[in-house]
């Protein structure tokens, strides 16, 4: 009697156990309800605006995955949420790194071990970018980046590491590349001209390593592209006086002049190459100081004509339909355009989608496969890229997106103004101000 | 001969501006032996003075100077009466963090009220005009300051040395307690000594707004030139400030010229071989 009461109470706990793990296994195999995406972003600090701003970058992106947009033509919005995974909604978990790379790899840590996050995006900062990757790569998580332009974030040979915007040898690429369109007659609005316009090159940057890195950048596809640099020199930001070196610009013959300088350099060069009667073919400047409201506001006329490299214009949504209509829900939630990072991070979540419908699972192996196998198109990005694909565009380079480019602006009707694309030419946003003429 | 002639004529325009602009610092430490770190901040106080009278009211910028002054000596009193004389009374650590102090305060005052941005003045009869001579063009507004620079020089060099104030305030520089028992109202000439020195820099800020970007931390780009300046030409020097001025313009320009990622390291070689092989400066007291 004692044995059969043994044998059921055995075959009862079996059933019980068999039961639960039937139970159970259904459950597992489910998709999940939410996907939870790590973010790490300068949110607190000197930063904290450009934190903001690239929040809400990546904040519109998620609601357009999550919500149905019809009147968007592209294809997340559409989707509500993951379609492969059963219409799972990202969930978007944001860690505050303050600028600093060791707190943002220690977010990163955290948000692996603690929030169990499926990925991580961000970081802004090269630097902090490149500690928190360490730890994705560590923990073989993957890693999406949208807005990290050091070069050396790819060169690394890391298996869990993406970067979608293009970086800062790239944007040097892009001038040389601009230069030669301009010869062959590419930009709107421009005839062909003949090179020995604008071959004669003069180059100043600020002396720190940003500047310098930008001159050996410029000095490397100089030489490449057959321009001539016929004077250079680097020079203190803080300095009070740039006459001898504007002056010195104008002595060496170069019809070409570039620059990387930071906001108040860039607008004591201009102002006082405008004193001195300067009359360049071009003047080109790298970013920064170049893209600061206050640089044409200060100025006013006197930075018509003038190029910078950029990432984004609003202008785009002339060429770009999909660019103006998110461009407007993002201003109207935000309260001012996209930049060029914010714009670049709502497509750094968009390839995290994109790559999470294609693998159909949360399982970072496959998600990195998917990733390796990604194409997004043009039609798809608020960017002016050729799409998304990781490839490994320049030497050295590992899941790098190869579709990316740079911009070029022309800043034209200043007072009041508007930063028109110039380059990639296919969506130049007006015609060209060619040449420069100087400011008489 | 023309490139030797144009970096001289901008070299010594420049020099003058700085000269213009070292010229409190050197009159207040000559009066008190006090380092003032919020100079910087009274010359930014000047351009904002021009900049808001050109762009609200809108009156040309050199309307501007006289308010430029009246202010910058009332900042310069009030700084006086209700911080130096009470930091005097410590020791000389409490003095330079004291003005460093006030520093901050003025920079981050304006920043609250004004905001970050970079500005310029937009219009005025000298503001973006240049003049032509020869082979050289000048910006009108340099040269126009450069020749205000000689005025302000010439009749504080006559006051200090030719009027009974100026008498009194050196007394009172060489040796205050003497100066008392002499019926010298040593506390007033102390006060009088940052009025000039606050009016001389407001009326330099005034002048820079118009060929200079105004921001509130711009103290900062001419704080350290200005302390070279004094140093180099002799603490309490005013024609020393002068001549260190022009020498430190000629040198930043010819640096900048030929090495120019060094031009400051020339600024400083010069004030660290003054202050090595001649302490007391050029024309130091």
């Amino acid at each position: 009697m004692r044995t059969r009461c043994s044998t059921i109470s055995i075959v009862f706990l079996v059933l019980v156990v068999v039961t639960m793990a039937l139970m159970a296994s259904p459950a597992k195999a489910a998709p999940p309800k939410e996907i939870k995406i790590g973010v790490i972003l300068p949110l607190s600090g000197p930063l904290a605006p450009t934190g903001k701003a690239l929040r809400e970058g990546v904040e519109l992106c998620a609601d357009i995955v999550n919500k149905k947009h019809p009147d968007l033509k592209i294809s997340i919005a559409q989707w509500e949420g993951i379609p492969n995974l059963g219409g799972a909604k990202i969930k978007l978990i944001f860690a505050d790194h303050r600028g600093d790379p060791g707190w943002g790899a220690d977010q990163a840590k955290r948000l692996i071990r603690d929030e169990k996050v499926v990925g991580l995006t961000g970081c802004y900062n090269s630097s902090v970018t490149k500690t928190a990757s360490v730890e994705a790569e560590r923990a073989g998580i993957p890693f999406v980046n949208g807005e990290s332009t050091s070069p050396a974030l790819t060169k690394r040979g890391f298996k869990w590491f993406w970067r979608v915007t293009p970086h800062e040898t790239w944007f040097t690429a892009d001038l040389f590349n601009f230069l030669d369109g301009l010869t062959k007659g590419k930009a709107r609005g421009v005839k062909a001209i003949a090179k020995g316009q604008i071959d004669k090159l003069a180059v100043a940057t600020e002396n720190t390593e940003w500047g310098a890195a930008a001159l050996a950048a410029i000095q490397e596809f100089a030489a490449k592209h057959g321009y001539e640099i016929v004077e250079w020199f680097k020079y203190p930001h803080t300095a009070a006086d740039l006459t001898s070196e504007a002056r010195r610009m104008m002595a060496s013959g170069a019809n070409t002049y570039l620059f990387a300088s930071y906001l108040a350099d860039s607008i004591l060069f201009i102002k006082t190459l405008k004193e001195l009667g300067a009359s360049p073919t071009l003047i080109w400047g790298q970013d920064a100081g170049f893209v600061e409201a206050d640089f044409g506001k200060t100025l006013g006329a006197a930075v018509n004509g003038i190029l910078t490299r950029d990432l984004f214009s609003p202008e785009l949504g002339k060429v770009k339909p999909v660019a103006m209509q998110l461009n407007k829900i993002y201003k109207q939630r935000a309260g001012y355009d996209f930049s060029g990072s914010s714009a670049r991070d709502f497509v750094g979540l968009q390839v995290w989608a994109h790559a999470l419908n294609n693998a159909k699972s949360t399982d970072p192996k496959a998600i990195a496969k998917a990733l390796n196998a990604l194409h997004i198109s043009s039609e798809e990005l608020i960017m002016p890229w050729k799409g998304v694909r990781f490839g490994s565009p320049f030497p050295g380079d590992t899941q790098q997106n190869e579709l990316g480019s740079g911009v070029i602006n022309q800043l034209q009707g200043f007072p009041g103004g508007k930063y028109q694309v110039v380059y990639p030419f296919e969506f130049a946003t007006a015609d060209m101000v060619y040449p420069f003429g100087g400011w008489k | 001969m023309e490139l030797a002639t144009q970096l001289v004529t901008y070299g010594v325009l420049m020099g003058c501006i700085f000269a213009f602009i070292s010229l409190g610092l050197s009159l207040i430490f000559g009066v008190m032996n006090i380092v003032n770190f919020a100079h910087g901040e009274f010359l930014m106080v000047g351009m904002y003075v021009a900049f808001l009278i050109s762009s609200y009211l809108p009156l040309d910028p050199l309307v501007s100077l006289p308010f430029a002054a009246g202010l910058g000596f009332i900042l310069g009193v009030i700084s006086y009466r209700l911080l130096i004389t009470h930091i005097l009374r410590g020791p000389m650590v409490a003095q330079l963090f004291g003005t460093f102090g006030l520093m901050l305060f003025l920079r981050y005052l304006v920043m609250f009220i004004f905001g970050p941005d970079v500005r310029t003045l937009s219009h005025g009869v000298l503001v973006g005009k240049t003049i032509s001579l020869g082979w050289i063009s000048l910006d009108a507004s340099k040269v126009m300051a450069a020749g205000l620079c000689v005025l302000f020089f010439v009749f504080v060099y006559w006051m200090i040395n030719r009027t009974k104030l100026g008498r009194a305030l050196r007394a009172t520089s060489l040796d205050a307690e003497a100066a008392r028992y002499m019926g010298i109202d040593t506390e007033k000439m102390n006060a009088l000594a940052w009025g000039i020195g606050g009016a001389t820099v407001g009326v330099a800020g005034g002048l820079l707004a118009h060929f200079y970007y105004v921001t509130p931390t711009i103290g900062m780009v001419f704080i350290l030139i200005a302390f070279a300046t004094v140093a180099l030409g002799g603490f309490g020097s005013i024609s020393g400030a002068f001549l260190a001025g022009i020498i430190i313009g000629l040198i930043q320009v010819l640096g900048g010229h030929y090495l120019s990622e060094l031009k400051f390291t020339f600024i400083y070689i010069a004030y660290f071989l003054t202050v090595v092989l001649r302490p007391r400066g050029l024309f130091g007291w």
